[in-house]
């Protein structure tokens, strides 16, 4: 347990918030957050914003996830080569996370 | 670096740095289901190995409390209002999916707030939450019982299914039957609680536990965390969105709302304190002291293990029942409904004869 | 013109084949479908196929009857020219009966031909023929469409599972999981918006190109096997070939396209895009010397453009389909069961 899908506070009314990510918009409740402000990412789970996410480390999560997602408009359709796909994926990611490991 | 070449960094870390007769233990239905979508147990080294633990709510949730649920549905004024999870799973004498073919008021929701919109909505009937989940879901039900009172609803009831983490993982390590290397913590119950509510592992039974979150990486950096400890100690990885202190507003509410209670867990048994109880001055909005229902007898499905699988002890593929007569199409225990129980994801494995 | 008045609303009499049923038939059905044997509104069509002919039928429940991308019209004309393409059969007819309830407004049926009409003016083949039944309120949800169609297939082997080899390429004609969020987002019954249009399209150009391009580069039975993955989504169609054939498939997850959008709606409701279903994509099996071809073909026309080969087809694991993760693990594919159910866990 349990899913929980980090989204961006884009408007504010009291506890009810807009949230927003990648072409999907709803609400939410920010009564469990309520030092969330517009602009800040925070981790939605059954209707309620539960965490407030540390952005620079969402995104470098994020531009991982999305270059595993993002299909190349360019390539010639041929899936099976043995080459990495290309789409942005030699940005090095962001320093200063956690976990202490070396792989980077 | 691309996210596959980052993944088999982490993996060959692991590989170089982990030794032999390493068990982790998830006890995280949302770990489950990553673990079995990235295929994760394939990058592993030989010397550890990955079990899973009683971390999915809808497979630890005992069948008189399934029953219980089902009467409720079938009480004529009743509009059952209850999240997607429990749609499918077997109770005593069917389903709640078969109970609304049979004419029940049975509804799905995203949100608890939604049963509360719906209450608002349709004030002649009686609307029940099914109140499922640990300490992630626990705060959302709570919080939509105070909007129901606050908009001065009276049909609005729940059934609190509620149970917290850290006890279990005490009952189950009491129980001594698997040897725990570590644990892979919940990352979103974890967001709630905190940590210090784990220290016990490390302080009381040697036994190191890290935070994770749910993306593959996050799952084996934790690895590499647990195996990289010298003494075990509890820490979080997934530190993008845990703070060792957790969500106080959310534990506030929790202690408003809900009092511990003892709570039946499917192969654990009873362990007190573990469950979440409306609290006295809540009990016109608990739908157990609401509604007289005989849930009628409980028929524990024979053969099935679920219970052995939830405490780590069976591996799903040993029981009889696992992809003969109890498969996702027509599963026997809640193990193998839930796409998160430990009997569904490791059925996604069968057949392959990869590594 | 002939000279007759509807009302606004149906009622029962619409459909009790007096002069109120034929008024509606020439008013809405004969004027927006145009076409000469149509017109003669005859019991039954005459048709002169050549060759082989396909043939099929469906049934369209829809809810809500209109939505991003399209409407109940649409998709009734879109699936049954779709059902026809798997065949490899160039649509030669269409026939469409109407169940309406009682009360259902007249120009919302207007607007359904319409949307009829224009689809099959696309997929360039007449609704020849038709029905019309109208019951008692509560009886049927609005409307329902029921459309088989007849087509001329193009090739001189049968398709199917049976056609397909180890080492065949699997293609996907686009990404997947439209159609079903943007129902999902049109129903209201999660409270959410998304940049989704439902991509119900009809695809006997794409086919034709494709059935070309694979014909041309690698003989006449080059193109082995075709279905649309509608509901169950992708997931089901390559598990019912690997059963069917007795082979296996492996795909790579990476090469599948699916929008951020859907992507998103499916985090957040606990979702598979596999397995949601597509009313504007195709499935294609051919031979692995054809699939470059075959794919450039697809995407020169306008409901390819995002094709792409996803897998192929193997001897190993039969049975069964293999999903490579973008981290070079696998897991099988199931098809999904039942009812597609939001999870909070």
């Amino acid at each position: 347990m349990c899913l929980a899908v980090p989204m961006r506070i884009t408007a504010l009314d009291g506890f009810r918030a807009t949230i927003a990510v990648e072409g999907l918009e709803q609400e939410c409740s920010i009564m469990l957050v309520p030092g969330a402000g517009i602009g800040d990412y925070v981790l939605v789970h059954a209707g309620f914003a539960i965490s407030v996410i540390d952005e620079a480390e969402a995104q470098e999560t994020y531009d991982l996830i999305r270059e595993i997602d993002a299909f190349d408009e360019g390539d010639d359709g041929a899936a099976g080569d043995d080459a990495e796909r290309d789409g942005g994926a030699d940005r090095a990611p962001d320093d200063g996370s956690a976990g202490g490991d070396d792989c980077r | 670096m691309t996210a596959a070449d980052d993944l088999a960094c982490l993996a060959a870390e692991l590989r170089e740095e982990a030794g032999p007769g390493l068990t982790f233990m998830e006890v995280c239905g949302t770990h489950t289901m990553a673990i079995a979508r990235y295929g994760l147990r394939q990058l592993l080294p030989e010397g550890v190995r990955l079990v899973s633990g009683p971390g999915c709510p809808v497979c630890v949730t005992a069948m008189a409390d399934l029953d219980r649920v089902l009467a409720l549905a079938r009480l004529p004024e009743v509009t059952l209002v209850t999240f997607g999870d429990l749609i499918r799973v077997p109770a005593s004498r069917g389903t709640l999916a078969e109970e609304r073919a049979a004419g029940a008021d049975v509804r799905v929701v995203y949100s608890p707030s939604d049963a509360v919109r719906i209450a608002a909505a349709e004030p002649k009937r009686q609307v029940v939450f099914a109140g499922i989940g640990f300490e992630t879901t626990a705060p959302t039900t709570a919080a939509a019982l105070l909007e129901a009172r606050a908009a001065g609803l009276t049909n609005f009831s729940m059934l609190s299914l509620h149970k917290t983490m850290p006890l279990p993982l005490r009952a189950l390590l009491d129980l001594g039957e698997t040897p725990v290397s570590g644990f892979l913590l919940p990352g979103h119950v974890s967001v709630i609680t905190g940590t210090a509510c784990y220290e016990f592992l490390a302080r009381e039974y040697g036994i190191a536990g890290v935070v994770a979150g749910f993306e593959a990486r996050d799952v084996l950096e934790a690895l590499l965390m647990l195996v990289r400890q010298s003494e075990p100690e509890i820490a979080i990885q997934y530190t993008r969105a845990v703070r060792p202190e957790g969500n106080v507003v959310a534990q506030r509410l929790l202690e408003q709302v809900f009092e511990p209670s003892d709570a039946d867990w499917r192969g654990l048994g009873v362990i007190s304190g573990s469950g979440l109880a409306l609290r006295a001055e809540f009990a016109d909005a608990d739908a157990a002291r609401r509604f007289a229902v005989d849930p009628g007898p409980t028929l524990e499905p024979p053969g099935c293990r679920c219970g052995e699988v939830l405490r780590g002890v069976t591996d799903p593929a040993d029981c009889a029942l696992f992809g003969a007569r109890c498969t996702p199409e027509d599963p026997v225990g809640a193990c193998m409904v839930s796409s998160e129980g430990a009997c569904a994801a490791r059925y996604r494995y069968r057949g392959l004869d990869d590594a | 013109m002939p000279e007759h008045r509807v009302t606004d609303r149906i009622l029962l009499g619409h459909g009790s084949g007096g002069k109120l049923y034929r008024d509606l038939v020439k008013d809405i059905f004969v004027t927006a479908f145009a076409n000469p044997v149509l017109e003669r509104l005859d019991d039954a069509a005459a048709l002169a196929p050549t060759g082989r002919i396909a043939f099929t039928t469906d049934a369209h429940v829809v809810q809500p009857l209109k939505f991003p991308g399209g409407d109940i019209g649409r998709l009734s004309v879109a699936g049954t020219v779709n059902d026809l393409a798997t065949a490899a059969a160039r649509p030669l007819a269409l026939a469409a009966a109407f169940v309406i309830e009682e009360g259902f407004a007249v120009a919302e049926l207007r607007a359904v031909c319409a949307s009829m009409a224009a689809t099959a003016r696309e997929a360039d083949v007449p609704i020849v023929t038709g029905d019309t039944k109208v019951v008692e309120r509560g009886a049927a949800d609005g409307l329902f469409i029921t459309t088989t169609g007849v087509g001329e297939i193009v090739v001189a082997h049968d398709l199917g599972s049976a056609a397909v080899r180890d080492g065949d390429a699997v293609i996907l004609s686009g990404g997947v999981g439209d159609h079903a969020v943007a129902i999902l987002a049109a129903r209201g019954e999660f409270d959410f918006r998304a940049d989704v249009r439902s991509d119900c399209a009809p695809l006997w150009g794409l086919v034709e190109a494709a059935v070309e391009a694979a014909r041309t580069q690698g003989g006449e039975e080059a193109v082995r096997f075709l279905r649309d993955p509608t509901r169950g989504g992708l997931t089901t169609v390559l598990a019912e070939l690997t059963e069917e054939s007795g082979l296996g498939i492996e795909v790579e997850e990476q090469a599948i396209p699916v929008s951020p959008a859907v992507r998103s709606v499916c985090d957040l409701l606990g979702y598979d895009p596999l397995t949601l279903a597509n009313e504007g994509k195709m499935v294609l099996v051919t031979a692995a010397e054809t699939a470059d071809a075959v794919v450039a073909a697809v995407r020169a026309t306008t409901y390819g453009r995002d094709a792409r080969r996803i897998g192929f087809v193997t001897a190993a694991h039969p049975g069964r389909v293999a999903l490579r993760t973008p981290f070079g693990t696998r897991r099988v594919l199931d098809m999904p069961i039942g009812e597609l159910l939001p999870r909070i866990c």
